[in-house]
């Protein structure tokens, strides 16, 4: 039983949304689906839905395509948050389960024991519009798991949150998937889906790049990481003379290297020794999966949240290496 | 979207959520018992008029060659009148007017509240002519009518008492009807029929352009707030469009019973008011006698067919714009096509022309003004009714296949302004 994607295609106009993407998660998986934002997972999910309908290709679970699916099958949590702001949380819940068929007292039922497990029972009566915008997100999660569906559609469920409901959300993932239901969610935070999933499909500009169990995709490009740490010194400096070698993501007291398929993690650490500074740690890892992301799709995942070069600053660079 | 959901349950709970959660609303509450208090003051007017202008005196004028029987008539006239409003002091007061055509054009302009002509024919017969000004009631005219046959009974007793009694001729003459001149009148029923039309086409306007923007207000309301994402997701764009027109129209009728159910027991218990407080005296209560029950269901006919019509259109609307502030530039638009079927019925009210108002009756965006006022202060044939119907109900079907494609794509669409063609391509799209 698992959820095939088999060769979708959309075009919108002169865009093309999906280019033959295919990729399959076996039931009872969190399956991370990584990519930038228009790589194409929002389409995904709306075609599987139904919102939206395919050029080509086709999405299926248990081998029934998704149009001959009861929607029930699927639970969904829009990119795009929105609830009835003047309606309290308990009204809207209750309302949206009963769409898919669940009884009023029993999605009233289940309202009031997720909000314990979330530890904000007092949430029931309040209106959406007085809870921040990280409790409201908690809330259409409920809407998208009351009617118990056999697969979750998460868009970007973590974008937003404080750590300390990310990690509630996390853990009500899995206990979901305990229970057996199968989780996609879509993310462009390789560290949280690295965190969760077994299995995960880069995508881009429509195809998937590189896909399958989450060790594989790591292995993928033959890179290897170092986790590191140093006595005294954090800045690495001394790591310039190691080609091939660079720090992806700095600590105080571990930093993050990685390594280019021919470097051997063994020269680091004797050029650490060489030097005559103390190693505190040293761990042979895999490559992180944000820089498997880029090796694949050639730019990181949430470059568009990234600061842009200071134009101004390089323009004056520019001048001055020209005089 | 080629899953094909059936439309109930999902429908009914959409409707029944809109329903409950615009009368459930402080703003409702609040416009329903303004506009109440609105139409039973408006109801209250003729009382409050009455109260105000006291024993306000009527003026019927006498015209007649004849010196002693206009002498008669205004005897009679003045003495039945009176006896007939109670109370001491004069109401009527009957004039003898010299000319008849500059008497009959001082009834047209309103100087005079009637006039009597009277003239005696060679054949010895009484020839009765009364013209009647807008604002004289039916109850008044029957009463100018026994005063004639008296003055012909006295007549007869004082010229002619060896002969037979002959019967005087009476024509009861309205001053504006709808054909422009003067023609007999039939019982109540063209004033109340007029006031009935009026009333029902105002309601039928007010229904479709404000409850109408209601549904897309809500439509936009959903995509601002992006709960939409989750709607599409629960149900489909056929269920929640008819979910989202059941739901706001049955709203908006629950709004339109609060305010015509205390305006109608207003009428009915205005009359019975004023004689208890004012003293006995001449009906001041509009007419309720146009309203038939074949009307009535005509009414509701035309109401609910018309406001799908309107609804399904004003959801597709709403759903192509993403902000509250945009709705405002689709609103006359929208309403300008209501308001074409307005005017048209409002011409069919004055006797505009009758072959585009007869048109305009078959067609479906204006057949809710103009086949009803048409029903109600016209005759109308079956068929005419059969085709109205037959063409709404088709154009229903229609708009509701084009209107779910076009909010189908809709709702998908944030922050952009959708083209002409986009909006064609949408409605072409095999669902």
């Amino acid at each position: 039983m698992s959820l095939v994607v088999d060769r979708l295609t959309k075009r919108f106009g002169a865009v093309l949304a999906l280019d033959g993407l295919s990729f399959e998660v076996p039931r009872g998986q969190v399956f991370g689906f990584l990519g930038a934002n228009g790589a194409g997972k929002t389409t995904t999910m709306r075609i599987a839905l139904g919102v939206l309908r395919p050029d080509e290709g086709s999405i299926s679970w248990d081998g029934v395509r998704s149009d001959d699916l009861p929607r029930t099958t699927w639970g969904y949590l829009p990119e795009e948050r929105g609830l009835y702001p003047r309606m309290t949380i308990l009204d809207q819940l209750v309302y949206f389960a009963g769409l898919y068929g669940v009884p009023r007292d029993v999605a009233a039922r289940e309202v009031r024991d997720w909000l314990a497990r979330f530890r904000v029972p007092e949430f029931a009566d309040r209106r959406a519009e007085e809870l921040s915008k990280g409790n409201q997100q908690k809330v259409q999660f409920l809407a998208a798991i009351l009617h118990d569906p056999d697969v979750l559609l998460m868009d970007e469920p973590f974008t937003g949150l404080d750590p300390v409901n990310v990690a509630l959300l996390r853990e009500a993932f899995l206990e979901l998937r305990d229970r057996g239901k199968t989780i996609v969610f879509s993310t462009h935070q390789m560290e949280t889906a690295e965190a969760m999933c077994e299995s995960v499909a880069i995508v881009d500009r429509g195809r998937v790049v590189v896909g399958g169990p989450l060790r594989d995709v790591k292995r993928s490009t033959g890179r290897r990481s170092v986790v590191l740490g140093i006595d005294g010194d954090h800045r690495f400096e001394w790591l310039a003379a190691v080609p091939g070698a660079r720090v992806v993501r700095p600590g105080m007291d571990r930093s993050l290297l990685e390594l280019d398929a021919d470097v051997e993690p063994g020269a680091i650490l004797a050029a650490a020794l060489g030097r005559g500074l103390t190693v505190t740690h040293f761990e042979i890892a895999d490559a992180s999966l944000e820089q498997v992301f880029i090796d694949h799709v050639g730019r990181p995942a949430d470059e568009d949240m990234r600061l842009a070069p200071a134009l101004a600053s390089s323009a004056a660079t520019t001048d001055s290496s020209a005089a | 979207m080629s899953r094909r959901d059936p439309v109930l349950p999902n429908a009914a709970i959409v409707a029944r959520q809109e329903y409950g959660s615009r009368v459930r609303s402080r703003l409702f509450h609040l416009s329903t018992v303004l506009l109440a208090t609105l139409a039973v003051l408006v109801a209250f007017v003729p009382f409050f008029v009455r109260v105000v202008e006291g024993r306000a005196v009527t003026t019927i004028g006498v015209v007649s060659r004849d010196d002693a029987l206009a002498g008669r008539s205004i005897g009679i006239l003045e003495s039945v009148l009176n006896n007939a409003a109670g109370g001491s002091d004069k109401s009527f007061v009957v004039l003898r007017e010299p000319d008849e055509p500059t008497a009959i054009a001082m009834v047209e302009a309103g100087s005079l509240d009637g006039l009597l002509v009277a003239n005696r024919l060679p054949s010895g017969q009484l020839a009765f002519a009364f013209h009647a000004g807008e604002g004289l009631g039916e109850d008044r005219l029957q009463q100018v009518a026994v005063g004639m046959f008296g003055v012909a009974v006295l007549d007869y007793s004082a010229n002619n008492p060896l002969s037979g009694f002959q019967l005087p001729s009476i024509d009861l003459l309205r001053a504006s009807s709808p054909g422009g001149g003067s023609q007999p009148i039939s019982g109540a029923e063209y004033a109340g029929r007029r006031i009935v039309g009026i009333v029902f086409v105002v309601l039928i306007f007010i229904t479709l352009v404000i409850y109408g923007m209601w549904v897309a207000a809500g439509v936009v309301a959903e995509k601002a707030s992006r709960v939409m994402e989750l709607m599409i997701s629960a149900a489909s764009p056929r269920q929640l469009v008819i979910g989202k027109v059941a739901g706001i129209g049955a709203a908006g009728v629950t709004q339109m019973l609060g305010i015509l159910i205390p305006a109608i027991i207003a009428i009915v218990i205005e009359d019975p008011l004023a004689n208890a407080v004012l003293g006995p005296g001449p009906s001041v209560a509009l007419s309720l006698a146009g309203l038939s029950p074949a009307l009535v269901v005509a009414f509701l006919t035309w109401f609910i067919l018309g406001f799908v019509l309107y609804g399904l259109i004003y959801a597709a609307a709403g759903s192509l714009v993403s902000r509250a502030e945009d709705l405002q530039m689709l609103a006359l638009p929208l309403s300008l096509i209501a308001i074409v079927g307005y005017l048209q019925a409002v011409l069919a009210l004055t006797g505009g022309t009758a072959g585009f108002i007869r048109f305009a009756s078959y067609m479906p965006f204006w057949s809710p003004f103009v086949m009803l006022t048409r029903l109600a202060v016209g005759r109308v044939e079956p068929w005419e009714v059969a085709l109205s119907l037959g063409l709404l109900l088709a154009a229903i079907g229609l708009t509701f296949v084009v209107a779910v494609r076009v909010y189908s794509a809709g709702v998908l669409l944030y922050g952009q302004r959708p083209g002409i063609r986009a909006i064609a391509r949408a409605a072409l799209r095999p669902e």
